[in-house]
């Protein structure tokens, strides 16, 4: 496991297999290391602004990287050059995640999330609904379950196909916690997709598990396909 | 042909741009004529204008013409030439036939490889959703991994190599030898010989030589060409968002650095005096409750009786005697049954009282002040007390304006020679801890044996025999004092005034001798004494009878 803090450390905690990672920094670099040599093997420089994710693939692109300049980069490892620029976010985009099975990914900033297919970045579609809520992360299941959580303390549970929301949520914040302290910045599924791991502004670690208990009656998802789909 | 024949000839002509020379599938067979140039003073009105002209040469200085044999030189010339005048990319249409407007974005190889460019590109694609859009499978996975792994393999080697000590190429480097064959040969050039040989080898280095280059920094370089912009451009703010977002500036309670003039319904206006609710708590409620519950049970528990004599007959007596305390309460002491000017004298002097003792007051402040200059407050108040004990004690805070010195350095019986015992000398304490009081009351004898010494009989210097007197007075033990009595003045008790009054005496003889009471019950007889004044020792013996001794202490005490 790879970490890296605003002490400007890289730290490796496991070494069980040498990879190579890229990292993505506050400033608008982004760089790859070998971690055995510790060289730099490539600076990714071409995004304007911070670099807020960064997802890592096994073909090309090989690298992801989403930046508040409102642009997704499509790197090529090899040459450490940009593949293809997506610039269909109108706000600075923050969270990357990539399907499991399928090979699209989704990002989500103030403005939307939308949907791309890789491996040339084809914009797909935008989901149903707006969270109207600055999204910090996403994460997706291996049951096509995508999970928003933003800086108000909202998630919303979308369905990855269609793009509909179909729950939504508020984090409760801890006991003396003030009520302007529910925001969430990082979330995870874990291996097996059932359970979600949030990390929140209230200084709490929450653990998210599926309510077995809900049934299409007590919980009803009112989904009418739409005639047009948004655009913006 | 006739149509072409009819219309008028055209007023410019157009030179079509030159067509690259189509390669023939034959190769030397036929080959393109060779022109002949002409030879040097027949060139009068030749202009050399295509690559064939130059005849495999170069261009011809006498002919004042800009001439660019093989293309070179040509200002026009797409990238590597030195100057491009026109920096524009030629139109061109796709199969559709539509224009390409992304041909800007696409200049170049591999600066940007996929971007979207066209309209539909923006436009959400639904019917993809129902498509499989697999990951690619295992065999590329490998494939891709292999050849990353090998670039990113040859750039950290090449990083590597480049510290790496044993890689590197030894200063200065041995020589090589390179044999080289020039293209014109001859008798003139290179003195008969075919082939040259070079030896080439580096510069030694100095290596205490500073560095020779400044390493400056090189400006970036124009970066790939822009991306369009796949979204429409952002909506413009609704007055409710700006609203919404509108922060007002800071007040702060506490620094106001720039100064500012700030009315006081602004300075509260943030305050969030009125944003917070008072919240009280349920169990207040609760607890009144639970009193008034309390109270009641208790007063049901009483008994009823008890409540009904308390109660007063009637209600309207009960205000009649509330009247007239109320007129009490308001009117002062004396309301009942007092004329107005006695009213009025009782409040004369009130007023006189109180301000005898306002002026009392007054005056107790002017002495305080004029007692110091000023009126004393806490912190001064205690500046003129003698704290001598408490420096003595180590307790007092001296705060001295002028040199004060610890009265401990002066007078002090070490000395100089203090420094002058040996390392390991325990001469902390060169005084015993307490005072030896003993020697206070030894009896000093004669003050002259003290002044003269010990051996006062023979040394007589000062002739001190004549003051002696030749007689001394009777009665006085001479030897005691000169034996110097170890320890402090013994006091005798004179057996004679044990009994002054005669009372124990009075009593045995009443009671036959037998030793009883005194009218004194248990108290001890024959008081000790410790000192009796005027007692012990002769004084004068006149007085006989009238004696007063003190009763002993202990007797003292039963009473």
């Amino acid at each position: 496991m790879f970490s890296c803090a605003l002490d400007k450390q890289v730290k490796c905690w496991d070494l069980e297999q040498n990879k190579v990672w890229g990292l993505a920094g506050l400033g608008d670099i982004c760089r790859v290391w070998d971690i055995r040599s510790k060289v730099q093997i490539h600076c990714l420089s071409g995004h304007e602004d911070t670099v807020s994710a960064i997802l890592g693939q096994p073909t090309d692109p090989q690298v992801i990287t989403a930046s508040h300049d409102k642009t997704i980069r499509l790197w090529d490892l090899r040459t450490g050059k940009t593949l293809s620029t997506l610039t269909y976010h109108k706000k600075a985009v923050r969270g990357l995640t990539a399907h499991p099975t399928e090979h699209t990914f989704a990002s989500g900033g103030a403005d939307n999330i939308k949907k791309f297919k890789l491996p040339r970045g084809e914009f797909l579609h935008n989901t149903l609904q707006q969270q109207r809520a600055i999204i910090n992360c996403l994460a997706v299941n291996e049951d096509g379950v995508l999970v928003s959580g933003a800086d108000n303390g909202s998630i919303w549970f979308w369905d990855w196909k269609s793009g509909n929301a179909f729950q939504q949520q508020e984090t409760v914040a801890q006991p003396g916690s003030l009520e302007s302290e529910q925001g969430i910045y990082a979330m995870a599924f874990d291996k097996t997709g059932s359970r979600l791991v949030t990390c929140e502004a209230d200084k709490t670690v929450k653990m998210w598990k599926e309510d077995f208990t809900a049934t299409p009656e007590s919980h009803p998802v009112n989904f009418k396909p739409p005639k047009d789909i948004r655009r913006f | 042909m006739s149509l072409l024949a009819s219309l008028p000839a055209p007023v410019k002509t157009y030179t079509a741009p030159d067509a690259p020379a189509p390669t023939g599938p034959s190769g030397e067979e036929t080959r393109r004529p060779v022109k002949e140039v002409p030879p040097y003073g027949r060139r009068q009105g030749f202009v050399p204008r295509r690559v064939d002209d130059y005849g495999g040469g170069g261009a011809f200085p006498e002919i004042h013409v800009a001439q660019y044999p093989l293309e070179m030189g040509r200002p026009n010339q797409r990238p590597g030439g030195a100057g491009r005048t026109d920096q524009t990319v030629a139109l061109s249409v796709n199969a559709e036939g539509e224009v390409n407007y992304d041909a800007v974005v696409r200049q170049g190889k591999d600066a940007q490889k996929w971007v979207a460019t066209t309209h539909a590109a923006l436009v959400p694609k639904l019917e993809q959703l129902n498509s499989d859009m697999p990951r690619p499978d295992e065999e590329e996975v490998e494939a891709a991994a292999k050849e990353t792994a090998a670039a990113l393999q040859a750039v950290v080697s090449r990083k590597q190599a480049a510290v790496n000590p044993k890689t590197l190429p030894s200063q200065p480097g041995a020589p090589q030898y390179i044999k080289y064959t020039p293209a014109q040969s001859g008798g003139a050039h290179n003195s008969g010989a075919a082939t040259r040989i070079i030896k080439m080898q580096d510069m030694p280095v100095d290596p205490m030589e500073p560095p020779k280059f400044r390493h400056i920094k090189v400006p970036r370089g124009p970066g790939s060409p822009p991306v369009p912009v796949m979204h429409s451009p952002p909506r413009a703010l609704t007055v409710q968002d700006q609203a919404d977002w509108k922060i007002p500036p800071c007040i702060s309670n506490w620094k106001n650095s720039k100064g500012y003039t700030i009315p006081l319904d602004k300075r509260l206006a943030a305050d969030g005096r009125g944003l917070q609710e008072v919240q009280i708590n349920d169990q207040f409620a609760k607890f009144t409750e639970a009193l008034y519950i309390a109270e009641q049970k208790a007063r049901a528990s009483r008994g009823p009786g008890r409540s009904a004599a308390a109660a007063p007959s009637s209600p309207e007596s009960e205000a009649e005697r509330e009247l007239p305390a109320a007129h009490r309460v308001r009117d002062g002491p004396a309301a009942e049954g007092e004329t107005r000017a006695e009213r009025e004298e009782r409040r004369q002097r009130d007023e006189i009282r109180e301000e005898r003792r306002r002026e009392r007051e007054r005056e107790r402040r002017l002495e305080a002040r004029d007692a110091h200059g000023h009126k004393r407050s806490k912190l001064t108040r205690d500046r003129d007390r003698d704290i001598s004990e408490k420096i003595a004690l180590g307790q007092a805070k001296v705060s001295g304006g002028e040199a004060m010195y610890d009265q401990r350095l002066f007078n002090q019986d070490t000395g100089v020679g203090s420094g002058l015992a040996s390392e390991d000398a325990y001469n902390l304490y060169d005084k015993p801890l307490f005072a030896d009081r003993s020697e206070v009351f030894r009896s000093r004898g004669r003050q002259d044996e003290e002044v003269h010494g010990a051996g006062a009989g023979g040394d007589d210097a000062a002739g001190e025999r004549r003051f002696k007197p030749d007689k001394g007075f009777s009665g006085v033990d001479y030897g005691a004092a000169r034996d110097a009595a170890a320890g402090p003045v013994q006091f005798e008790a004179d057996a004679a005034q044990a009994d002054v009054f005669g009372l124990d005496a009075f009593l045995t003889d009443v009671r036959g001798g037998k030793r009883r009471e005194g009218p004194l019950g248990d108290a001890p007889r024959g008081g000790s004494m410790a000192a009796a004044g005027g007692g012990g020792g002769g004084g004068g013996g006149g007085d006989g009878g009238r004696r007063m001794d003190f009763v002993g202490a202990s007797g003292s005490k039963q009473r």
